[in-house]
């Protein structure tokens, strides 16, 4: 009972260091960065073509980041901050680090509207650094998807957020490792009961713990993310 | 007798290590399939087809301006001259008009109607490649709704449903991109990347004749009823009820193309 008590700590605190580490990333540069775009509102109207070169040294130092398979990263504009475009990314992604290019950005000028989507609406809303998933993220990295999103702030206006993509098969092939060294099975899951990534291979990555085996398990919340570990004995 | 050497047995290829082409890869989204680049190659013929295809699906609208050839260049991953021998043949069917002057560029014609194309397109085909279409749709589809009503939490569902409270007040252009992203939307529910990179091209491909077929239609909402219907059977959690619904609203449109071939003929 102890043991397990000091395993589900152990691994708590795995996933709590693991994502806090790219959430400090994002918290450092935020403020600086809004900070500039304050400044450069104040010069003339807001355009991408002005937003987009702040951004970017942001983005590649955040996927340059040791120790975290950050996969792309970047800022999304809060709806209708903007002059010239109802909504706006400025994300940089791929083992090459290329700036996204959206057709709905270029070609139809039709507006993605992102405002419903967890790793928006979530930080927008409470203020509060978030992290998103899993979820399949048909955006921008079209694959299964982490992200990290923490809002931008001018006196009180929320302008945005700057975010980070992590793979979650990079993220699966990282912490499960360090999961197994604890001796027990251990299960992370997020907000909703969404597994995130197991020790066990009963359990599915995607599925729900809810109503299921490991829903009365002992399971506690992760510090600092909205994340759960489960511990069970092997 | 020479002998030929033993064929190198390919490396088995890992299930998620990025190919050179991953690097390059940009979004999927419905309206960016347009910019999934081409490849190596990057004929001009194959640019020319995807800019038809976008003009053909409504994703590139009449009179609108097309990107600069630089940027599209770079978004394809091909040679600007490439680019602009595509331009240059589409100028010649007609499909695109170049204006100079300090506005100027290339813009999709006037009379580039997607519903006159769907239309011809419908004409066209033979019944077997429309209903191997449905059938192509409705297979990966439903295996899309049934793992989404497996896996989706209750409060995601619910999320979508919002979205279509507005559907009512839309024009049938508006209202088809609307659906186009919830049906999107109800797919990533699936937690797949793969089924849901696979159902985003069919969607892609099939959305011109949803349009056409609703335009056609005396019952403008009933598309938009189907997606709620599977919707509120993700949400419950439902799998056969969100199959089943795909498999009607796909028998549906299947027929009503089916019958407008045999007026159009």
């Amino acid at each position: 009972m102890e043991q397990t008590d000091e395993v589900i700590r152990s691994a708590a605190d795995i996933v709590s260091e693991y994502f806090t580490a790219p959430m400090r990333t994002l918290l450092e540069w935020v403020e600086p960065f809004a900070a500039q775009v304050a400044q450069l509102r104040s010069t003339g109207p807001l355009t991408q073509a002005k937003l987009d070169p702040l951004v970017e040294p942001y983005a590649l130092q955040t996927l340059a980041l040791d120790g975290v398979p950050v996969y792309g990263a970047g800022f999304i504009a809060a709806i209708d901050l903007l002059a010239d475009a109802h909504s706006h990314l400025a994300w940089w992604q791929g083992a090459d680090r290329r700036q996204l290019v959206l057709a709905s950005q270029t070609v139809n000028k039709e507006d993605i509207d992102y405002s419903a989507l967890e790793w928006y609406r979530v930080p927008m809303t409470s203020g509060e650094p978030h992290v998103a998933g899993p979820y399949v993220d048909y955006l921008c990295s079209d694959e299964y998807t982490i992200t990290i999103a923490v809002p931008a702030e001018i006196d009180g206006e929320r302008i945005g957020v700057a975010g980070l993509d992590l793979l979650v098969a990079a993220v699966e092939k990282e912490l499960t490792p360090r999961f197994m060294a604890l001796g027990h099975q251990v299960t992370l899951t997020n907000g909703v009961g969404r597994v995130v990534v197991s020790t066990d291979p009963r359990v599915a990555t995607g599925d729900s713990v809810r109503g299921g085996r490991l829903a009365s398990l002992p399971r506690i919340a992760c510090e600092g993310v909205a994340l759960d570990v489960i511990v069970e004995e092997i | 007798m020479e002998q030929s050497p033993a064929p190198a047995r390919a490396a088995a290829v890992p299930v998620d290590a990025p190919s050179p082409h991953d690097a390059r890869r940009h979004p999927h989204r419905l309206q960016g399939s347009l910019f999934q680049p081409i490849g190596d190659e990057g004929r001009a013929e194959l640019v020319e087809r995807r800019l038809v295809d976008a003009i053909t699906r409504g994703h590139l609208a009449a009179g609108e301006r097309l990107p600069p050839e630089a940027d599209l260049a770079r978004s394809l991953g091909v040679a600007p001259v490439t680019v602009r021998e595509a331009l240059l043949a589409l100028r010649g069917r007609g499909l695109l008009v170049t204006r100079r002057g300090r506005n100027g560029g290339s813009f999709v014609a006037d009379h580039a109607d997607p519903l006159s194309f769907t239309r011809e397109a419908v004409r066209a085909a033979s019944r077997l490649a429309l209903r191997d279409l449905g059938a192509h749709y409705a297979a990966i589809t439903g295996a899309c709704v049934r793992l989404a009503a497996r896996r989706a939490d209750p409060s995601e569902a619910q999320q979508i449903r919002q979205r279509m409270q507005r559907l009512g007040d839309l024009d049938t252009e508006q209202r088809r991109r609307l659906l186009d992203d919830v049906q999107i939307e109800i797919v990533a529910l699936s937690q797949s990347a793969r089924l849901t990179r696979e159902q985003m091209k069919l969607q892609a491909e099939i959305s011109p004749y949803l349009r056409l077929v609703a335009h056609e239609s005396e019952d403008a909402l009933r598309q938009g009823e189907h997606l709620a219907a599977v919707a509120d059977a993700v949400e419950a959690g439902d799998e056969e009820s969100a199959v089943i619904r795909t498999e009607l609203m796909v028998d549906e449109t299947i027929d009503a193309l089916i019958s407008l071939q045999v007026r159009l003929n």
